[in-house]
């Protein structure tokens, strides 16, 4: 409670003052009505009516007016009002269907004045006139309502709504002689006082009971209802027939309704059940309340303002048995709290966005950033005119950001991941293809990195296979197979690391390179130029050490890798290598017949030798040397890692495949997994589907592999005999005719086969589609109109 | 190069959310008006309003669609205490509507005592599970056990937060070593100093959520928080919408081998924060690959921020909204575009100087700027834009997170940032 302020409002002679405070009742309360100078409050219920005086810190208890032993039912009390021109008077509604009403001047303890037990049921109302003293009226469950004088015995008139239970009865404020009431079956009347035969109006207000009405207290002929539609509507009564202005849904049924003194369109509203919050709303803007007060713990059964003329103070009893006194200043006011802009990155990398028009249109009455929004608006004397407007026009614009064609940002995705060429082909074409995919979508980075790889893993295989041909006699298998990788395409890499190698150490092996790389390089000497000094930087600029500390991880990264894969080598070489490689065995028998197989073991045999320990452990002469494509696996596995970092899972994927499993072992398969799935899922963003499915085919991890083996379905009929296949093959059981041949060309169709749903011709996809380009009929010629979509 | 695409959203109130689909055709928003409204997105790249009808009885914060696998699902969530699931019905009927379609409500969750502030599907690979949290600071994580029946879910989970939530994010990484998380911001602005973002891990050990991470730098009210789309990332990037932007990384530490709890436990670490908005940062969005951040704050601007090579993020793109709606249902004009090369640098910068680390840095910079400058010739003659293509790496390491990044505004906006 340390929180909360103290407000202190000077109404013209008495001030208020007060902050947000309660205090507990003994029972449950059913309503509560305060008294004419905003000092004291009743409240009443069931088992309860007391009258408490508002000190400025607490509630305290003036007057319990249950006296008596005798528990009477007349004491349970459903409504309660103090008349608002005599503050001794005051008048109840009884569970019984007795009016009471008090007299507080009276100096014995009972206070009670009158008893009136005319209505059958349970009073749900009373209600005093504005401004004559001795009237009363009631309306109750038995659906009738009665106006009582105060100087008589009995009612003065009786109305009868003609209709169900009365749950509110209200004089106007403007008309002197009317009054409205509400009804359970949805319906508003208004009546003259003057004639008890026949209401004046009535209309259709809500769907279901209208538990309660509140007229405005500025003359203005406005009508509140608040229903169980959860509706509050305001009605113009103004009119001939009485118009519904505003309507406000709530969250809950409506069991209270009370305008808001000095603000002309607020209005207080309090639920019946389920919610126990009280709100305040602003009419025009009917979505959202303007303020809520979320004290009680139980529903709350009585609101009201604390005097006539001022807006910042309401009272309010709670079935949870307390007795509140709101202050708008410690209200949480959830306009504040939503959130006025909405945000989201579309897969295209459009950006929709929208905003509270105020925020972005007019910057110059932008308010300057405050710490905490939640600022006390409420707490003025008078709204300022400009946040009025605010409440009006608080509308969004809504646009979309859209990234052009040119520059979309997710295009590359969509073109590398149609163009890259993942399996099927040597491992070099692969790289070569994909390097110049990249490098065709402005990526230079990743169309070198293909290229470094295409040199890691490919040129050395290539070699030692010329190698091979070398030693074994077939000399001139050397040029064709270097023509079958395309080699044309090949900016530099080759070649450059040729130079390096040229330029550094000699082995037997080193001249086999040389040899048949430089027969290369006389071919392509012209296309050498350009971006042939990037790799070569690299390699070159490495033997000063100094220059790139990501190169000087690179050294340290063999000394710890080493152990791991040359120890083994050295224990089982051949064995190793073999099991090794067995998927790049696999690309190249693909395409080629001769002799890749035995120069893969020859590349073994040749490299055993020179791949021992103390020589990939002597760091400088790690180029001078031919070393084993493994010894870059540590660098391409942290080239592939960095790629994913970056959130460019494509390219850690797409190497991923087409090095199979030369690079397969370094990445742990959870790892890889998960590459695989999240391209999987990117893929299928961009309805992909082909390509997705490529990638499953083409993973090696047993848990994306298994996707698209789930099993699928297919109910077809036989288009022969219409009936349903029943077995698994194309042969219709009954007609034991083959369902699938092409309607168009007569022939059984293999492979993708299309067919109409309705009347089970089909064929060929191309056929069909050429077909019912032309024509709307079934090719068949049975007459359906077959719809190719 | 952006261009702006001005929506005549026709809500009656305030839009909270705005939420693409899967695959980005479509779209939803979500309005105070308790309305719901699809955009389809036509051929010509026209939206086009196919479905609108009321959703709750109180305003409506959020909505998301869930996996499309599951069909065409929405779910709501709203002040008056519900979230719902709304499943798209495709019939004959909707021919006469002409183009409309109609959706239904699948099921209303009713849990929440309090305003539900936001609701999120879980990643696919979980389950068609969704998550709510609400104002009284409890998250409920909700099954449908059967995927094809939507009337059907089970409330598997209440963590209780113990501050009221504003916004609550699923970690999307679909790798095994990462079980189901949850971050949760807190809107709560009571005095208080604790952390307005917890991290709840599901423990397969206990098979409940439990706290596995706070961010106790965060003590500002939260009002919207996202992990980045991990694609193959090891770890884990989340941005938080404050009094500013945030970014954070949260490495998981490997596990120990002990059996206790088996709750992750993270090596966090800021990686950038910035309080260019000046104001309430209301919302934070990433783009699919998860490499670059959009927020928009009280200043009614749209801001981009990527990170170089080196990690250190910077403002690449400013978006101004003033889109002030122009008559007809959707206007196209190009009065706001902006970053023409910010976009392509930024492409670029991913793909290139990203590889750079390892093979050749300092080549990639100066043929990003040639490229950029025959770009920026494709402007529309006066952008109202800022630009910060070449603004200096060297200024914007993270020590200095309140400098302005923003260096080159081509034509100055009527507002400027001293002031």
């Amino acid at each position: 409670m340390e929180k909360m302020a103290r407000v202190t409002t000077a109404l013209g002679g008495n001030t208020i003052t007060g902050r947000t405070m309660f205090c507990h009742l003994d029972a449950p309360a059913n309503a509560i009505s305060v008294c004419r100078d905003a000092a004291q409050v009743v409240v009443a219920g069931r088992n309860i009516f007391k009258i408490y005086s508002i000190e400025e810190d607490q509630f305290v208890e003036k007057l319990n007016l249950r006296v008596g032993r005798k528990p009477s039912l007349n004491f349970s009390c459903a409504d309660v009002v103090w008349h608002q021109m005599d503050e001794n008077l005051l008048a109840t509604a009884a569970t019984n269907g007795v009016v009471v009403t008090w007299n507080l001047g009276k100096p014995s303890r009972n206070k009670q004045d009158q008893l009136f037990t005319e209505h059958k049921r349970t009073v749900n109302k009373v209600c005093f006139h504005p401004t004559e003293v001795y009237m009363l009226l009631s309306g109750s469950q038995d659906g009738y309502m009665k106006c009582f004088d105060l100087r008589k015995k009995d009612s003065v008139s009786t109305f009868s709504g003609q209709s169900e239970s009365v749950r509110d009865v209200q004089f106007s404020i403007r008309d002197y002689f009317t009054f409205a009431a509400t009804f359970e079956n949805g319906n508003v009347q208004l009546w003259d006082i003057r004639r008890p035969d026949r209401y004046e109006r009535m209309f259709t207000a809500h769907n279901g009971p209208v538990f309660c009405c509140d007229w405005h207290p500025e003359d203005r002929g406005w009508l509140a209802t608040g229903g169980r539609d959860k509706m509050v509507k305001v009605w113009d009564m103004n009119t001939t027939r009485a118009k519904e202005i505003y309507c406000v849904q709530t969250i809950a049924s409506v069991a209270r309704v009370k305008w808001r003194p000095e603000c002309k369109h607020h209005i207080a509203t309090c639920s019946m059940m389920v919610d126990h919050n009280i709100y305040v709303w602003d009419v025009r803007r009917p979505f959202i309340p303007s303020a809520m007060f979320e004290e009680h713990k139980d529903v709350t059964t009585g609101i009201v303002w604390r005097h006539l003329h001022d807006p910042y103070f309401l009272l309010s009893g709670s079935k949870d048995s307390t007795l509140y006194q709101h202050i708008f200043k410690d209200a949480s006011q959830p306009i504040d709290r939503a959130n006025p802009e909405g945000l989201c990155y579309s897969l295209y990398g459009d950006l929709a966005f929208a905003a509270k028009e105020s925020l972005i249109s007019s910057d110059s009455n932008r308010k300057p950033y405050i710490g905490d929004r939640r600022h006390p608006i409420f707490f003025k004397r008078k709204l300022d005119p400009t946040e009025q407007f605010e409440y009006i026009s608080s509308s969004s614009a809504l646009s979309v950001f859209e990234t052009d064609v040119e520059s979309g940002s997710m295009d590359w995705f969509v073109h590398t991941a149609k163009q890259y060429a993942l399996a099927g082909r040597p491992l070099a074409e692969l790289c070569d293809h994909n390097a110049k995919v990249a490098k065709g979508l402005d990526r230079n980075q990743v169309a070198q990195t293909w290229t470094m790889l295409r040199i890691i893993y490919s040129s050395l295989g290539t070699v030692s296979s010329a190698n091979l041909n070398h030693s074994i006699g077939k000399g001139s298998t050397t040029l064709p197979l270097m023509n079958s990788f395309n080699l044309k395409d090949i900016p530099s890499g080759l070649g450059s690391e040729s130079r390096l190698d040229r330029s550094k150490g000699e082995s037997r092996t080193e001249n086999i390179l040389m040899d048949s790389s430089s027969t290369l390089i006389n071919n392509e000497d012209n296309e050498e130029t350009e971006g042939s000094d990037v790799p070569a930087d690299y390699l070159l600029g490495d033997v000063e050490g100094d220059e790139d500390d990501l190169y000087m991880m690179d050294h340290e990264n063999p000394h710890a890798e080493e152990q791991e894969y040359s120890l083994p080598q050295e224990a089982f070489p051949l064995r190793h290598e073999i099991v090794d490689n067995p998927s790049a065995l696999d690309h190249l028998q693909d395409k080629a017949d001769s002799p890749h197989v035995s120069g893969n073991e020859a590349e073994t045999v040749s490299l055993t030798p020179v791949e021992s320990f103390s020589l990939i452990s002597i760091s400088h002469s790690l180029y001078e040397n031919r070393l084993p494509s493994d010894f870059f696996n540590p660098i391409v596995r942290d080239t592939l890692l960095f790629y994913a970092e970056q959130g460019d899972v494509q390219t850690a994927v797409s190497v991923l495949i087409v090095l199979g499993d030369r690079i397969r072992k370094e990445i742990d398969e959870q790892t890889q997994e998960h590459w695989y799935t999240s391209y999987i899922d990117l893929l299928q963003r961009f309805q992909l589907w082909n390509i997705s499915n490529e990638v499953i085919k083409l993973s090696t991890c047993r848990a994306i592999n298994c996707l698209n083996q789930a099993s699928t379905t297919l109910h077809i009929n036989c288009s022969n005999c219409k009936r349903p296949m029943s077995n698994r093959g194309w042969i219709c059981d009954r007609c034991r005719q083959c369902a699938s041949m092409c309607a168009v060309c007569h022939h059984v169709v293999k492979g993708l086969f299309v067919w109409c749903q309705g009347c089970s011709h089909g064929g060929h996809l191309q056929h069909i589609m050429k077909w019912l380009e032309t024509s709307s009929h079934c090719p068949a010629g049975c007459g359906h109109l077959c719809e190719y979509t | 190069m952006f261009v702006a695409r001005s929506i005549a959203a026709d809500h009656r109130d305030l839009i909270h959310d705005v939420s693409f689909d899967f695959h980005g055709r479509r779209m939803a928003t979500c309005s105070s008006d308790q309305s719901v409204k699809v955009w389809d997105k036509s051929e010509n790249g026209d939206w086009h309003c196919t479905a609108s009808w009321k959703t709750h009885s109180g305003s409506v914060w959020r909505v998301t669609w869930a996996h499309p696998e599951f069909g065409q699902v929405l779910a709501s969530c709203s002040f008056d205490r519900t979230a719902a699931v709304w499943e798209e019905i495709v019939g004959e009927s909707n021919d006469k509507l002409r183009g409309q379609s109609h959706w239904v409500k699948r099921t209303t969750l009713v849990d929440s005592r309090t305003s539900v502030t936001d609701v999120k599907f879980a990643p696919k690979h979980i389950g068609l599970m969704l998550a709510t949290c609400s104002a009284d600071g409890v998250v409920r994580i909700y099954e449908a056990p059967d995927v094809m029946n939507l009337s059907q879910w089970s409330l598997q989970h209440e963590i209780s937060c113990k501050l009221s939530c504003s916004c609550i994010s699923w970690n999307p990484s679909s790798s095994r070593a990462h079980s189901p998380m949850i971050a949760v911001g807190s809107d709560d602005n009571s005095p208080n100093i604790l952390a307005k973002v917890q991290i709840y891990e599901y423990s397969e050990n206990t098979r409940k959520y439990a706290k596995a991470e706070a961010l106790m730098t965060v003590t500002d009210p939260v009002h919207d928080i996202a992990f980045a789309p991990n694609l193959g990332r090891s770890f884990h990037i989340l941005a938080v919408a404050t009094k500013d932007v945030r970014i954070f990384t949260l490495k998981p530490l490997r596990k120990e081998l002990t059996s206790s709890g088996g709750l992750t436990k993270f090596e966090i670490h800021i990686a950038a924060q910035f309080d260019n908005h000046n104001s309430q940062v209301w919302r934070v969005s990433w783009n699919i690959t998860g490499t670059v951040l959009a927020s928009s704050g009280d200043d009614g601007c749209v801001r981009l921020w990527k990170a170089n090579y080196m990690d250190n993020w910077k403002c690449t793109g400013i978006l101004k909204g003033n889109g002030s709606p122009v008559n007809g249902s959707s206007q196209q004009g190009i009065f706001n575009a902006s970053l023409g090369s910010a976009n392509t640098s930024l492409q670029n910068s991913l793909n290139g100087s990203s590889a750079g680390r390892y093979f050749f840095p300092p080549l990639d910079s100066p043929r990003a700027g040639s490229r950029w400058s025959s770009h920026a010739q494709l402007l529309p003659p006066p952008p109202l834009i800022e630009h910060s293509c070449d603004a200096d790496t060297a200024n914007l390491l993270y020590p200095h997170p309140r400098r302005r990044c923003v260096s080159r505004p081509l034509n100055l906006l009527p507002e400027n940032e001293g002031v």
